[in-house]
C-alpha cells in the first residue's frame, strides 16, 4: 500500500519533471525549425525571383536593342544600298563592331526574295516568299524565331525587321549567335544545384542546361506556366529524376520565351540540414539530460520522502511507547500500592494461622496427622505465594518510580568493572566469560550511577539466562565495550552468545510484563525499567538479536562535558 | 523497666485485630489507631513508646501525623509503614523524624524486631536525658571551687 504510494508519488514527479521542460523544449525546436525553414524558402524565392527579373529585362533588352540595330540601318540606307552587294558587308561590320552576335545580314524584298545577303553562307536569291517568318514580318513588322542550329551547328536565332514606304516593302534579316545572352543565362549560379535556361513555347530548350539538357531537346521537367498566368512565377514541383526542386519562371521575349531559374530544395536546405542534426543533436542530448536527472532527483526527493516518513513512523512509535510505558507505570504503581494492603492482611492472617496451629500442636489439642501436616505446608505455601505478590508489586513500584535521580558524572572506566565484579561469580559457575573493552580516554557520562549500575546488572542477568539455556554451563562470553559513538554520546553495548531472542517478540521486549521466562522467575520488568532510565537520562537503547546466535544491547548515553 | 508498648495506625481494620492478636500472643499489648486523629488521641491518653504508622491512610495521612506526633510527643519513636516500596518516601518520614521504616507487607516478626530496636532506642534516649538531668544537678568540684572563689 505504501509502496504503491511511492510508485505512483515517483510517477507523478518523473513525468512532471520530464514533461514539463521536454515540452516547451520540442517547441522551441519545432518553431524554430519551422520558421526558419519558412525565411529561407521565402528568402530563396524572393532572391531567385529577383534574378529571374534582372535576367529578363537584360535579355529583353538585348533583344529590343538587336531589333532596334536592324531598324536604324534599315532605316538609315536606302533600298538601293542595302541591295548593294559592294555596301551591305561594310554595314554588317558596323553592326558587329556594336555587338558581335550579328552573324549575318540579309535583305528581303516585298516577294521575299532574297536579294542581298553579307555573311558566312550564300543565300542570296534564294525565295522565301511562303516562309511562315516571311509572312508573320510582313504582317507584324517583326520577327524573332526560336533558337535553331545552323550550320555551322551554333545556336543561332534570327531577327526580322520591315520597312514599308514608298520604295515599297522591305524586311531586313539578321542571323544572331545565342551565345551572347545564353552566357547570360548560363552565368545564373544559386548554391550548387541553382542554374538558369531558356525554353520556348513548345518547352525545348532554348539554351543549354548545367544539369543535362542539350539544346532544342524537350525539357523534360515539363513546366506549366502557361500564358495567361502572371508573367513571373514562382513554384516547387518534382523534376524529371525525383529532387524536389524550385522553379522560377518567367516569360520573355513576347511570351514566346520562358526563362526559368530553378534550384534543388535539397541545396537549398543544406544548411538546414546539417544544422538540423546539430538541432537533432542537442535535442536527444538535452532530452536524455533531462531524463537523466529528472530520475536521479526523482529517486533522491521519492528516496528522501521514504527515509523522512519512516523517521516520523519510528518517532511516532517511540512517542507511542513512551506514552504507554508512563501510562502504565502509573496505573500499576497505583494497582501495586493498592495490592499491597490486601497482601499485607493476607500475611498477618496466614501468621496468624501458623501461629494458632503451632499453639493447638503444643498444646496436645489437636494431633500430629497426615491432615495436619498437609495443612500446615498450604498455609506455607500461602506465605509463599504471598511473598512472592510482594516482590512482583516491589518490581512494579520500582518500574513506576519517577523520583528525582540524582545525575552526576559517571566514569564508565570505573563503574562498568564493578558491576562486572559483581556478577562475576555468577557468570563463573555457569563458564561464562565476560570480556571488557572500554576505550579508557573515553568521558564520563552524566547520570544516577546506582540506575545505571541497576541497567548493566539487568543486562547482565539477562544475558547470563539467556547464555545458561543454550550452553549449559560452558563456552558462554559476554562482551561488554563502551566507546564514544561520536561527538556527544557514549555507546555501551552488551553482547552475548545465548539463546537470543524471538524476531516475533523483538517489539514487545521493552513492553513491561512481557517475559519468556518461566513462572515466578521473572516479571517482565527488568527491560521496560532498563529502558525508562535510559529514556529519562536522554539516551536511547536497543536490541539486536538473531535467535540462537545471540543478542546485543546498544544504550547510547549523552557524554558530560 | 517497663515493658514496651507499641500503637499500631493504619485504616485496615482486619489488619489492626490481626496483628493486635498476633502480638497478644507473644505477651504484647498493642495498642491500635484506625486513623492519624485517633492515633493522636491515644497518645495523648496513654503512655506509648513506639507508633508504627502508616503512611497511606484517608484523612490526615501518615506523613502529616507523623510531624504532628513528633510536635507533641518528640521522644515517642515512629516507623513508617509504607505500601510504596520507594526510597524516597521512606527517606522523606526519616527527614521528618521516623525512627525506621517498613514495607508492606511486612512480616509479623520483622515488624516486632524494628519495634524493638526502637524502643531501645527510646530506652537509651531516656538513660541519656536522665543522665543529663542528674549531671545537671550535681555540679563539679571545679564548679563548686569556682563558686567559691
Amino acid at each position: 500500500m505504501k509502496q504503491d504510494r511511492y510508485a505512483t508519488m515517483k510517477n507523478t514527479i518523473l513525468a512532471c519533471m520530464i514533461l514539463v521542460p521536454v515540452i516547451p523544449f520540442i517547441l522551441v525546436l519545432g518553431v524554430g525549425y519551422y520558421y526558419f525553414t519558412a525565411s529561407l524558402e521565402s528568402s530563396t524565392i524572393s532572391s531567385m525571383r529577383r534574378i529571374i527579373e534582372d535576367h529578363r529585362q537584360m535579355i529583353d533588352s538585348f533583344l529590343r536593342e538587336r531589333k532596334a540595330d536592324l531598324e536604324f540601318i534599315l532605316n538609315s540606307y536606302s533600298y538601293d544600298t542595302l541591295a548593294d552587294p559592294g555596301r551591305l558587308p561594310d554595314i554588317l561590320t558596323q553592326l558587329q563592331k556594336k555587338s558581335s552576335a550579328f552573324v549575318d545580314l540579309g535583305l528581303f524584298n516585298e516577294e521575299g526574295i532574297h536579294v542581298n545577303y553579307s555573311g558566312p553562307y550564300h543565300l542570296a536569291g534564294m525565295d522565301y516568299g511562303q516562309e511562315a517568318w516571311f509572312n508573320q514580318v510582313i504582317k507584324e513588322g517583326y520577327y524573332i524565331s526560336d533558337i535553331f542550329m545552323g550550320f555551322r551547328k551554333i545556336p543561332h536565332f534570327i531577327i526580322a525587321v520591315k520597312r514599308e514606304d514608298a520604295e515599297g516593302k522591305r524586311v531586313l534579316r539578321a542571323t544572331i549567335d545565342t551565345h551572347t545572352f545564353s552566357d547570360l543565362v548560363k552565368k545564373v549560379r544559386i548554391g550548387k544545384t541553382g542554374e538558369g535556361y531558356i525554353l520556348n513555347a513548345e518547352g525545348m530548350f532554348q539554351t543549354e542546361r548545367r544539369s543535362g539538357g542539350n539544346l532544342m531537346d524537350k525539357d523534360p521537367d515539363n513546366l506549366r506556366h502557361t500564358s495567361d498566368e502572371p508573367i513571373t512565377k514562382t513554384f516547387s514541383q518534382k523534376d524529371l529524376r525525383g529532387e524536389d526542386c524550385f522553379f522560377a519562371t518567367t516569360w520573355i521575349q513576347e511570351k514566346k520565351w520562358l526563362l526559368v531559374v530553378r534550384q534543388e530544395k535539397g541545396d537549398v536546405f543544406r544548411d538546414l540540414r546539417s544544422a538540423s542534426y546539430l538541432i537533432v543533436l542537442i535535442a536527444v542530448i538535452g532530452g536524455g539530460a533531462i531524463i537523466g536527472i529528472a530520475l536521479y532527483l526523482t529517486d533522491r526527493i521519492v528516496r528522501r520522502m521514504e527515509e523522512m516518513d519512516s523517521e516520523k513512523d519510528r518517532l511516532g512509535e517511540q512517542l507511542i511507547r513512551a506514552s504507554r510505558l508512563a501510562e502504565l507505570g502509573e496505573m500499576a504503581a497505583g494497582f501495586a500500592h493498592e495490592i499491597n494492603n490486601p497482601l499485607q492482611i493476607m500475611k498477618s492472617e496466614q501468621t496468624l494461622i501458623q501461629t494458632i496451629l503451632s499453639d493447638l500442636k503444643d498444646n496436645g489439642q489437636i494431633e500430629e496427622s497426615e491432615d495436619l501436616s498437609e495443612l500446615e505446608d498450604s498455609v506455607r505455601q500461602i506465605a509463599i505465594q504471598t511473598d512472592r505478590c510482594a516482590g512482583i508489586t516491589r518490581s512494579i513500584l520500582r518500574f513506576s518510580r519517577h523520583g528525582e535521580s540524582r545525575a552526576q558524572d559517571v566514569s564508565l572506566q570505573t563503574l562498568i568493572p564493578e558491576v562486572v565484579a559483581m556478577i562475576e561469580k555468577k557468570a563463573g559457575v555457569h563458564g561464562i566469560r565476560i570480556e571488557q573493552k572500554i576505550d579508557q580516554d573515553a568521558p564520563s557520562v552524566y547520570m544516577d550511577s546506582a540506575q545505571l549500575q541497576q541497567v548493566l546488572l539487568n543486562l547482565f542477568n539477562n544475558a547470563i539466562d539467556a547464555i545458561i539455556d543454550k550452553h549449559g554451563v560452558e563456552g558462554g562470553e559476554i562482551i561488554v565495550d563502551a566507546v564514544r559513538s561520536d561527538d556527544a554520546n557514549m555507546k555501551i553495548t552488551v553482547q552475548d552468545n545465548g539463546c537470543g531472542i524471538n524476531p516475533s517478540y523483538l517489539d514487545k521486549i521493552f513492553t513491561p510484563f512481557f517475559t519468556t521466562k518461566p513462572v515466578g522467575k521473572g516479571t517482565g520488568l527488568g527491560l521496560s525499567i532498563c529502558y525508562g532510565i535510559i529514556g529519562n537520562m536522554g539516551g536511547a537503547m536497543e536490541v539486536n538479536s538473531e535467535q540462537g546466535i545471540g543478542t546485543i544491547v546498544t544504550i547510547r548515553l549523552p557524554a558530560s562535558g | 523497666m517497663e515493658e514496651m508498648r507499641i500503637m499500631l495506625v493504619d485504616d485496615e481494620e482486619r489488619f489492626l485485630s490481626t496483628t493486635k492478636k498476633l502480638l497478644s500472643k507473644k505477651g504484647i499489648d498493642l495498642l491500635t489507631a484506625l486513623s492519624g486523629g485517633e492515633a493522636l488521641e491515644m497518645l495523648n491518653s496513654h503512655s506509648i513508646h513506639v507508633v508504627i504508622l502508616d503512611v497511606k491512610m484517608p484523612g490526615m495521612d501518615g506523613m502529616a501525623t507523623l510531624r504532628e506526633i513528633k510536635r507533641q510527643h518528640p521522644l515517642t519513636e515512629v516507623i513508617m509503614l509504607t505500601g510504596h516500596a520507594t526510597v524516597e518516601s521512606a527517606v522523606e518520614g526519616l527527614k521528618s523524624g521516623a525512627t525506621d521504616y517498613l514495607m508492606k507487607p511486612a512480616d509479623i516478626d520483622e515488624l516486632l524486631e524494628k519495634a524493638e530496636e526502637a524502643f531501645e532506642r527510646r530506652k537509651r534516649l531516656e538513660e541519656k536525658i536522665r543522665v543529663a538531668q542528674t549531671r545537671l544537678s550535681m555540679k563539679t568540684p571545679r564548679e563548686i571551687l569556682r563558686e567559691t572563689e
